[in-house]
């Protein structure tokens, strides 16, 4: 569990971080949303203390973090920063055993431990094992970059804007494994990022921050439906809003078993979430999509009414 | 991995060594040998009654020249390493300027007038040339390792802290190794230079190869002149070819 008590950073006559209250429970998924320079970033290296903050104070499960040795601190946090930050000098598994072996773990431990998440990362190791990081691409090299975090095993994660550099698919297939690492290992984890789409997706709270304060904070439903005030709204999409809530949503939720008609012709894996469900309807001009499982087989079906009806349960 | 690719680059490493190796051999046979070539020599000076310098053993005149060399730039790389790591510590910082500053100003001013300002304060001998060496080869260490640190990926730096690395952790983990290339290229520049410039302490009473040639401008004996710069040039290509194939390694 992370909180944040009436915390403030100054850089010179600049509040960076005006007076921030937050409490991130243990195993959620806290994403900090706003444009550049509104002090998200300043916020999470707080938390480890890479800048020491000014005001206020930031527990760890109830401890204060200036009651921890700072590098005690740091190896018992995952950190994990946008342009990965791997040590060029030193192979693929090297890079992931940093921590552990700080922590002085025996050599076999280690040596599990790196191939245990390289497997976990989707990073052959017969592969991967042995290469420099200038001969992996963007993807992988944040792949190690997160296995690097997680190799102490720690129970909070902090990451800065770690997909940011990456090119649209390759963000996109590693936020639905960070969404599925998340489902499996429950850490606590601060999330910063400025991509919406990136932070409806994974986030369990959303804090939107601007000019150094917390304007609202809440779920990513909470504050599609009701946003504090037109600059959470245009963060939110504005117009968007209603594709972006129907992308939290999935098919599933919605479908009913069959009834008395025909099977629509148009089919719409399960999983799926309710805006590429009315894309497909968008496309083939059709109000009704046959559900489909894993295998393909029909398992329900998902009519327009019930997908607009979706909103209010 | 097979056999004959352990065999083909155990071969392949004997090769690299090779360049070192050959100038190594024709430095130790000129200066053992130097007397065999005294036909040679005497064509240079038909003249002169001796045309092989004698006053002192070439081997032993080669040890004292490697000797001073060695101890002058193993002091210059452990003063110009350390004085570039502290001044690029977070205590040191504010001396940083400074010191970058009379790194590159240090490298105009001529070795001899080191030696000319040593030589009141220290006396004649062996002691002067080390300390002119020494303040000379300094220079080149200390650009070469600030700029070395000053490659270094600032988020590789910042990651190395946020994984919990002590300073010193990141200094001999990080820093220096990635900071290798550049000061061993430095190391090599002043190891270099040094070797030409200590035969200037023959002017001052040091004893080394530097003495036949002093002997030989002071005589007018040409021979004198090419037997004291044969050995440096060789000394020089030994040890450049050996810094040579060391920053070749990945």
């Amino acid at each position: 569990m992370i909180e944040l008590f009436d915390v403030t950073k100054r850089f010179g006559d600049e509040t960076a971080v005006n007076a921030i209250s937050l409490r991130v429970a243990k195993g959620e998924l806290c994403a900090l949303v706003g444009t550049s320079g509104c002090g998200k970033s300043t916020t999470l290296r707080m938390i480890n203390r890479l800048i020491e903050h000014d005001g206020g104070e930031i527990h760890l499960d109830g401890e204060p973090v200036r009651s921890f040795d700072e590098v005690t601190l740091r190896r018992r946090i995952g950190y994990v920063i946008q342009s990965t930050g791997l040590f060029p000098h030193w192979t693929v598994s090297r890079n992931i055993g940093l921590v552990p072996r700080l922590l002085k773990w025996p050599k076999e431990r280690v040596r599990d431990r790196v191939e245990e998440l390289m497997q976990l990362l989707g990073l052959p190791v017969a592969e991967f094992a042995d290469k420099y990081p200038r001969q992996l691409s963007g993807g992988q090299a944040q792949r190690v970059g997160v296995a690097r975090a997680l190799a102490a095993d720690p129970d909070i994660l902090l990451m800065d804007e770690p997909f940011g550099a990456l090119d649209p698919i390759t963000r996109a297939t590693l936020q639905d494994e960070m969404r599925a690492l998340q489902a499996r290992l429950h850490k606590t984890i601060v999330f910063v990022t400025h991509d919406m789409d990136e932070a409806l997706a994974l986030a369990d709270r959303l804090v939107v921050m601007h000019q150094g304060r917390i304007v609202q904070q809440g779920s990513p439903i909470d504050l599609l439906h009701e946003p504090a005030n037109p600059f959470v709204e245009s963060l939110l999409g504005g117009l968007d809003r209603g594709l972006k809530e129907a992308a939290l949503i999935q098919v599933g939720e919605r479908m009913l078993p069959f009834g008395p008609r025909l099977l629509a012709s148009e089919r719409i894996p399960y999983g799926a979430s309710l805006s590429q469900a009315l894309s497909v309807m968008l496309w083939h001009r059709v109000d009704r999509l046959t559900v489909v499982d894993e295998e393909d087989i029909p398992i329900g079906e998902l009519s327009l009414r019930r997908l607009l009806g979706a909103k209010a349960p | 991995m097979t056999s004959s690719s352990v065999t083909t680059r155990a071969v392949a490493t004997q090769r690299q060594w090779l360049a070192p190796l050959i100038w190594f051999i024709l430095l130790l046979s000129l200066a053992a040998g130097m007397s065999q070539l005294e036909w040679l020599f005497r064509l240079l000076e038909p003249e002169l009654r001796q045309v092989i310098y004698r006053r002192g053993d070439f081997l032993a005149l080669l040890g004292r020249h490697v000797l001073v060399v060695a101890i002058a730039s193993l002091l210059a790389v452990i003063l110009g390493v350390g004085a570039a790591v502290a001044v690029t510590r977070e205590a040191g910082r504010d001396f940083l300027p400074l010191v970058a500053q009379l790194a590159s100003i240090g490298q105009t001013f001529p070795p001899v007038a080191v030696l000319a300002l040593a030589v009141p304060a220290l006396g004649f001998g062996t002691l002067p040339i080390i300390v002119a060496l020494l303040l000379y080869g300094l220079l080149p260490i200390v650009r070469n390792t600030l700029a070395g640190i000053g490659s270094i990926d600032p988020d590789v730096h910042e990651a190395a802290r946020g994984m919990g690395m002590t300073p010193r952790q990141i200094l001999r983990q990080v820093e220096l190794p990635l900071a290798a290339p550049f000061i061993l290229a430095g190391i090599r520049t002043s190891v270099t230079i040094n070797i030409a410039t200590a035969a200037l302490g023959a002017t001052v009473g040091a004893s080394n190869l530097g003495d036949p040639i002093i002997s030989g401008i002071v005589n007018g004996n040409t021979a004198y002149i090419v037997q004291g710069a044969l050995l440096i040039g060789l000394l020089s290509l030994t040890v450049d070819s050996i810094f040579e194939r060391l920053q070749r390694r990945p």
